[in-house]
């Protein structure tokens, strides 16, 4: 256990997240079994007042896990200076065995969430609330979601060890390695090069394709490939070292955040990509716009990610 | 969700804000003082890390003392040659010190002999050796004092000079040469330095003792291994590296502000209580306001939207008033009563100064730790303002 | 344009002090006409209107808007359509006496963020209308009961609202004020605002730019009378 104020802080508010999401999930059931918009008994008003509470609490906090999500990642950065052997985030967060988990469950999470108050904002905009049902049966699924990873990060830090001694990122993410994640090792770097380039051109395939569901497929393929190859390939010539292959090393200062801005840039695009599509499947005449919004981030994104190797390359005239 | 900032829904919340004039301020008073609270605590513990910091790296690599009974004892200076024989020590110095109790102060100086000769163990007294004439030193019996030392004799009239009792009784009288200041307070505040002699003299102790020894090695890597060796050639003695330290000072630390957290989170529920409950008792001329903008036209989302405003603006003001204040009562005011009890031994010591420690981490971390409680504080009665049916208004 | 079919309101469902408020109402009122609901205290006038507004559910019936079933309507909604569409006067004005005229004034609009300088200008027309350009910025509280009721029924005009219902309008105005009021009402009467008064001030029972009086007792019409 290492209770330092940061990670109090990160308690605290799970804490006020459980309290209020339990809260939350008690309200929702009802709505999501019950709603009837047409009836007019005071039950069904009574539930549509409820409806207000519960997507205000979810807005509170999604907009408190977005911050949040970055203030874990630093908070784990932070206490790597304590734990022997950890170097960034990554050791820390992984000299736990459901440390990868919490990570993936805080990722979907944040997904999750988004979708849902871009789900509620369009419910919002019309007054038979279509989606009422639909937002609530997602929010009994997200709410399961959520309480899993509150627990995770709960046992995640009451279970941090400041005599344990960890692997650092550099052993964590290589081929050596006998985590979860070393099998992807195997990939070799022209094929992962490769894939990414071809994932984004069938992104932008799919964009003058204007089709909803190949829009969406597409945009989780090429967070997937994103991710995988930034670790694999890109991520090397950030740290100009072909064998570093951390996916956090890269939030420090040594490397101007450029993480920061890699990470918001993809979770934007692929996030408007991915929620917007089902949007419109769900209702045909929502805006187009989110095409354009994916489209920027997402080429953002490749742009920063691409700089670095063609940069190394100009300088040294070789590939590492 | 509209982007654009709304000035008037702004303005009508600062109204509102000023219309419950007691109201607000007392919520804002009691917030303020909880941020108040923390930020003090978070400064506090700051500049102490940083002082401690300081002081650890100006701690010697490995320090061996000798154990008698289980106790510490004065260890012979013969030892030294043996030691520098182990490959990787680069150096062995004896120290001379111990702690005089000052009765009518009440607090405890650590008087350390020092030498020309030897080659000083720590950075801060080699700077400061060079500027004084050792032999004068020697020769008038004189001794330099830290400023904590410096305050506390000079508070009981003892201008330029202090008389020790020696074991025996007898009185040692020794004159005040100068004060010194070193980078870090804590460490430096309740030092006495004076000739080895003197100090000699004044503990009562052996020309051949010292009270301990301090190694310094050429590579960090080696250091378990020479322990190791030390503890072979005298199983009577206790080895203390860099790291021990660091760690009984973190968990000494750590232990102190976990009590103060536990504090705070008391606090903060307290405060959490006591805001929703402000927030749920409700006049009737509020009911009524609320009737009244519902009757013409806002949504439920508007005067929540309203009541977060209103949140956000007392959050902001309490922010950044408790912030200043912390501020002020932590580096100005050298925060009495937080720090004497945060530094617990500090009755033993005299005072010292807090370094200055700011950073953004920290406003993040009070962030993080208060805004959302206050928010959360007033989501459920918010709500249930805006959501009460509007047609009161017509009665 | 206004419609009410088969309108029910009991107060205090299924408890020892149940009331039926309204029984069975069914009304129609058409876009330019003035209505005047006229009755006894507590014979349900302000419980019409405010079911008219949407400020609560009936507990039967339905009441219809421009083809638009408000009372099916969520609360959010219902906000929304009396911001777009309707301006109350209220019986004891219902301002905050607080804030300036103007504050009070805009306070309908604040929600959509109106522009600056358009409100500006609502705002200077509506007042020179009501010659109260000079009170502006003056507090609410400081003015006279007349003075108040102009800055209410401005603030009811402010949205230009199709439908205006006003609730005892009269009920704290001397014989004067009461008289300066008809005439404003008077003034406002158009093709396209529908304007509803409840009341029981006899002042509003023969004036002739009234299309219609409808009379309520102990919750149900006993009389409508068009003239
Ligand atoms: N919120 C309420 N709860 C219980 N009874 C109410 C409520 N509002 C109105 N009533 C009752 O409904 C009846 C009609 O009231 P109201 O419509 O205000 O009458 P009017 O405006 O014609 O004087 C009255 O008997 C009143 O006591
Ligand atoms: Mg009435």
């Amino acid at each position: 256990m290492l209770l330092t104020p940061e990670v109090i802080a990160i308690l605290i508010l799970d804490t006020i997240f459980l309290l209020f999401a339990c809260f939350a999930f008690y309200i929702s059931i009802p709505i999501a079994l019950k709603w009837d918009i047409n009836s007019t008994s005071a039950f069904q008003y009574g539930l549509e007042k409820k409806a207000i509470l519960v997507a205000t609490i979810i807005k509170y906090i999604f907009v408190l896990k977005l911050p949040l999500f970055l203030f874990f990642i630093f908070t784990s950065d932070k206490i790597s200076g304590v734990i022997t052997g950890a170097m960034c985030a990554a050791g820390v967060v992984n000299s736990v065995d459901f440390g990868l988990s919490l990570f993936i469950f805080k990722i979907l999470n944040l997904y999750i969430f988004g979708f849902w108050l871009f789900l509620h904002t369009e419910d919002m905009k019309d007054e038979k609330l279509k989606f009422t049902k639909l937002k609530f049966t997602i929010f009994i699924v997200a709410f399961l979601l959520l309480i899993t990873e509150i627990f995770y990060e709960i046992s995640f830090f009451t279970s941090l060890d400041v005599d344990k001694i960890v692997s650092c990122c550099g052993t964590l993410f290589s081929a050596a390695s006998t985590s979860t994640i070393s099998f992807i090792f195997d990939i070799s770097n022209p094929v992962i090069v490769t894939a990414f380039y071809i994932t984004f051109a069938l992104y932008l395939i799919t964009f003058f394709l204007k089709k909803e569901s190949l829009f969406l497929a597409s945009n989780i393929l090429f967070f997937i490939v994103s991710v995988l190859s930034l670790i694999l390939f890109f991520g090397t010539y950030i740290y100009e070292l072909p064998t570093h292959h951390c996916p956090f090393c890269f939030l420090q200062k040594d490397y101007y955040y450029v993480g920061y801005a890699l990470y918001i840039t993809l979770f934007i695009g692929t996030f408007i990509g991915i929620s917007g599509s089902i949007l419109s499947i769900l209702k045909p005449e929502f805006s187009q716009n989110y095409y354009r919004t994916s489209l920027i981030f997402n080429i953002l994104y490749t742009l920063i990610v691409s700089v670095y190797p063609v940069v190394f390359y100009i300088r040294n005239g070789v590939w590492l | 969700m509209e982007s654009k900032i709304n000035h008037f829904m702004i303005g009508f919340a600062i109204s509102s804000i000023l219309r419950r004039g007691v109201k607000s301020f007392f919520t804002l008073f009691i917030f303020t003082s909880l941020i108040f609270l923390l930020s003090s605590i978070l400064f506090i513990s700051n500049s102490i890390k940083a002082e401690l910091g300081f002081t650890l790296k100006s701690l010697p690599e490995i320090t061996i003392q000798k154990l008698q009974a289980g106790r510490h004892t004065n260890i012979g200076i013969n030892r030294i040659d043996k030691l520098l024989e182990f490959h990787g020590v680069v150096s062995a110095i004896p120290r001379t010190w111990g702690y005089y109790y000052f009765e009518k102060a009440g607090v405890n100086f650590s008087v350390v002999g020092i030498d020309s000769f030897d080659k000083q163990y720590k950075n801060s007294f080699e700077s400061f050796v060079e500027d004084v004439d050792f032999d004068e030193l020697s020769k008038n019996s004189s001794m330099i004092v830290g400023v904590g030392v410096k305050k506390a004799l000079n508070d009981n009239y003892y201008k330029d000079y202090f008389n020790f009792v020696k074991p025996d009784g007898e009185l040692q009288k020794v004159t005040i040469a100068s004060t010194f200041k070193s980078s870090t307070s804590l460490e430096s505040n309740d030092i006495i330095l004076m000739p080895r002699d003197m100090v000699l003299d004044i503990f009562g102790m052996n020309e051949n003792e010292a009270t301990d020894i301090v190694l310094s090695v050429a590579n960090p890597e080696e250091i378990p291994t020479i322990i190791e060796k030390i503890r072979n050639l005298y199983p009577d003695t206790r080895v203390i590296t860099q790291n021990d330290l660091r760690v009984s000072y973190q968990n000494i630390f750590d232990y102190k502000s976990g009590m103060f957290l536990a504090l705070f989170i008391i606090s903060a529920f307290t405060f959490f209580m006591i805001v929703y409950d402000k927030a749920s008792g409700l006049s009737s001329e509020e009911k009524k306001e609320i009737g009244i903008l519902k009757a013409i036209g806002w949504k439920i989302d508007d005067i929540l939207k309203e009541k977060f405003y209103e949140a956000f603006i007392i959050s902001f003001l309490a922010f950044l008033s408790a912030i200043i204040l912390a501020l002020f009562f932590v580096y100005t005011l050298e925060a009495p009563l937080i720090k004497d009890i945060f530094i617990g031994y500090s009755r033993l010591k005299p005072t010292f100064d807090l370094p200055f420690v700011f950073d953004f981490q920290t406003v993040f971390l009070l962030f993080f730790l208060t805004i959302p409680l206050y928010l959360a504080a007033i989501i459920i009665p918010s709500w249930r303002v805006a959501s009460m049916d509007a047609d009161e208004v017509m009665r | 344009m206004i419609e009410c079919k088969n309108l029910t309101k009991i107060f205090n469902k299924n408890k020892n002090d149940e009331h039926t408020a309204l029984k069975n109402i069914n009304l129609e009122f058409k876009a330019g006409e003035i209505i005047v609901l006229k009755g006894a205290s507590g014979s349900g006038k302000s419980t019409l209107l405010a079911l008219i507004a949407a400020l609560s559910k009936p507990n039967d019936g339905e009441v219809i808007v421009n083809n638009k079933r408000i009372s099916k309507m969520p609360d959010n909604f219902t906000s929304l359509f009396r911001r777009e569409n309707i301006g109350f006067i209220f019986q004891k004005y219902n301002l905050i006496p607080t804030l300036s005229v103007k504050d009070n004034m805009i306070l309908p609009l604040i929600p959509s963020n109106p522009d600056e300088k358009v409100l500006e200008t609502a705002i200077d027309k509506l007042l020179e209308k009501f010659s109260m350009e000079s009170k502006k910025n003056i507090l609410v509280k400081q003015l006279s009961g007349g003075e108040q009721q102009r800055v209410a029924i401005s603030r009811a005009l402010i949205n230009n609202p199709k439908i205006i219902i006003a609730d005892e309008p009269t009920a704290n105005l001397d014989g004067k004020l009461s008289l300066d009021f008809i005439k404003i009402i008077e003034q406002l009467k158009n093709a396209s605002t529908t304007i509803v008064i409840a009341t029981h001030d006899p002042l509003f029972f023969d004036l002739d730019f009234v299309d219609k009086i409808v009379e309520l007792k102990n919750g149900e019409v006993i009389d409508v009378i068009n003239s």
